[in-house]
């Protein structure tokens, strides 16, 4: 996979891998622990994250800065698969 | 000698503590059957610590009790023990509580009623019926007794009884999960963003083979009390190889085994990589899994997910179930279904009768509803909804009444009820 991870398509995924129920309209801006993104959801995610994207996030970068919207969770995912 | 009672009920959970208690303050001789030495089921044997279904669903800033009477004197009784009031969890109002305060909180309400008699220790291990009556076999460690009732209330959350009296049932091909729960101390801190890197540890101990991936089913909760904090870890309940039954003693006994084991790693875990769980330990375990779903009666009434999903509302209802559909079929994590508009929907008194027999009622997660219902009914605070209504009509009817949904209603104590429908 080369192209670029954007926010677009984490949200895809995210619903995909049943991580998430996004409602219809969820945009890349939105708030994804008032969607419902607990410390399960996050364990689920990194897990799929390095099936899907082939990236390791570590314990460090389970911030809530990185993890609040579908657009910061595919610019950490872009970081670190450089 | 042979007990002769009004009213029996058959497990002490949530629901048979509101069955029994309610029964006994409207003057029936109640006998209460329970297999621990406390009461007070999912909420103290197996340390789910929170109310969940005790308000209505709706997004103002103050959590607003959906249901009179014994589920609201339950939640002031618990905010009066712990200190605490509801919080927002999500969309979600609960109430913490505490094991130990429900324990102690189900004492004080039995020592109450001079007419109610709790069994302890106790299994109830048949009942037929005979000649318009109840008969019930007991066992305590070796010692077997029977009592005899004019009217039964089965909250053992498994409708033991229904295949005793040969009467409809069933179990859902696609269960609910069950959760174990255990209790942590020796935390030094526990901020509500570490939470994030606590679930990325875990992860990294999956990766390298410390832990199994059924640590990818853990969470963790203060609970309320200083260092300590409970530990929910979601399970497959396949862990002796077979599929999930929760009525079979074989996987009930690989779940227990499995959850210390997957507790004792996630901890030995956290204690090498977070340096504010060094000191940390596991201070609890349930008296048993959480068991979330099993067999179900088939009653008068059946109430549908499609009920639950529109907020419908019926002429006999004997209460407000507001808690979603919050399935737990796999360990990913809830899937909840909202009612439309948050909506919430009344619980016909039908599904707490079975058909053929006037004078059983069933209470708590096993009532007549469809699976998809039942994500919704079996929390704590709904099941002190069911409890209540079936200790109420179970003494109407002991007493010779017409035990309708208006008359459960009508009860002392339900004030303002008609106003809160």
């Amino acid at each position: 996979m080369s192209r670029e991870v954007d926010g677009i398509e984490v949200i895809g995924w995210l619903r995909s891998e049943e991580i998430l129920m996004l409602e219809e309209g969820f945009t890349v801006g939105d708030d994804l622990f008032q969607a419902g993104l607990d410390s399960m959801a996050v364990m689920q995610l990194v897990v799929a994250a390095e099936e899907q994207f082939g990236v390791q996030l570590q314990a460090g970068d389970l911030t809530k800065e990185n993890l609040t919207t579908a657009e910061s969770l595919a610019t950490l995912i872009r970081e670190r698969r450089t | 000698m042979i007990r002769d009672v009004d009213v029996a009920v058959i497990g002490g959970g949530s629901a048979g503590l509101a069955a029994a208690v309610m029964a006994a303050r409207q003057g029936a001789r109640v006998m209460l059957f329970e297999r621990q030495g406390f009461l007070g089921g999912m909420g103290t044997a197996s340390l789910v610590h929170t109310f969940c279904g005790l308000y209505l669903l709706k997004s103002g800033p103050v959590a607003e009790l959906a249901n009179p009477g014994f589920p609201s004197e339950m939640a002031e009784r618990m905010m009066a023990s712990t200190g605490l009031g509801p919080i927002r969890m999500g969309r979600l109002d609960v109430l913490p509580q505490h094991p130990v305060d429900f324990v102690r909180i189900a004492d004080e309400l039995v020592k109450a009623e001079s007419s109610l008699v709790v069994q302890w220790h106790t299994e109830v291990i048949g009942v037929r019926k005979n000649q318009g009556r109840w008969e019930i076999d007991w066992s305590c460690r070796g010692s077997l007794g029977k009592a005899s009732t004019t009217v039964i209330v089965d909250a053992s959350g498994d409708a033991v009884t229904a295949p005793w009296i040969g009467a409809a049932h069933e179990v859902a091909p696609r269960l609910q999960r069950p959760a174990y729960v255990f209790g942590i101390q020796g935390v030094k801190a526990f901020p509500d963003e570490r939470r994030l890197q606590l679930a990325g540890m875990l992860v990294e101990g999956i990766r390298t083979g410390v832990l199994s991936k059924a640590a990818l089913g853990l969470s963790f909760r203060p609970s309320g009390r200083p260092g300590e904090l409970f530990g929910t870890l979601d399970l497959a309940g396949e862990e002796g190889g077979s599929i999930y039954d929760p009525l079979d003693p074989v996987g009930l006994s690989a779940l227990e085994a499995e959850g210390r084991r997957v507790a004792s790693g996630a901890l030995a875990c956290l204690r090498e990589m977070a340096p504010e769980w060094s000191a940390a330990f596991i201070s609890q375990w349930p008296a048993r899994a959480g068991i979330r779903e099993s067999r179900r009666w088939v009653g008068r009434a059946c109430l549908t997910g499609a009920q639950i999903e529109a907020g419908t509302r019926f002429a006999d209802e004997i209460g407000l179930a507001t808690w979603p559909m919050e399935h737990r079929e796999n360990v990913r994590g809830p899937k909840w279904h909202f009612p439309v508009e948050d909506r919430p929907t009344g619980i016909p008194l039908d599904c707490l009768r079975i058909p053929d027999h006037d004078n059983l009622f069933v209470a708590g997660r096993c009532i007549s509803v469809d699976h998809e219902a039942q994500a919704s009914i079996r929390v704590m605070g709904t099941c002190f909804v069911t409890g209540e209504a079936a200790g109420v009509a179970a003494a109407i009817k002991a007493g010779g009444g017409d035990p309708t949904a208006s008359a459960v209603r009508r009860i002392p104590g339900h004030g303002n009820f008609s106003q809160a429908l």
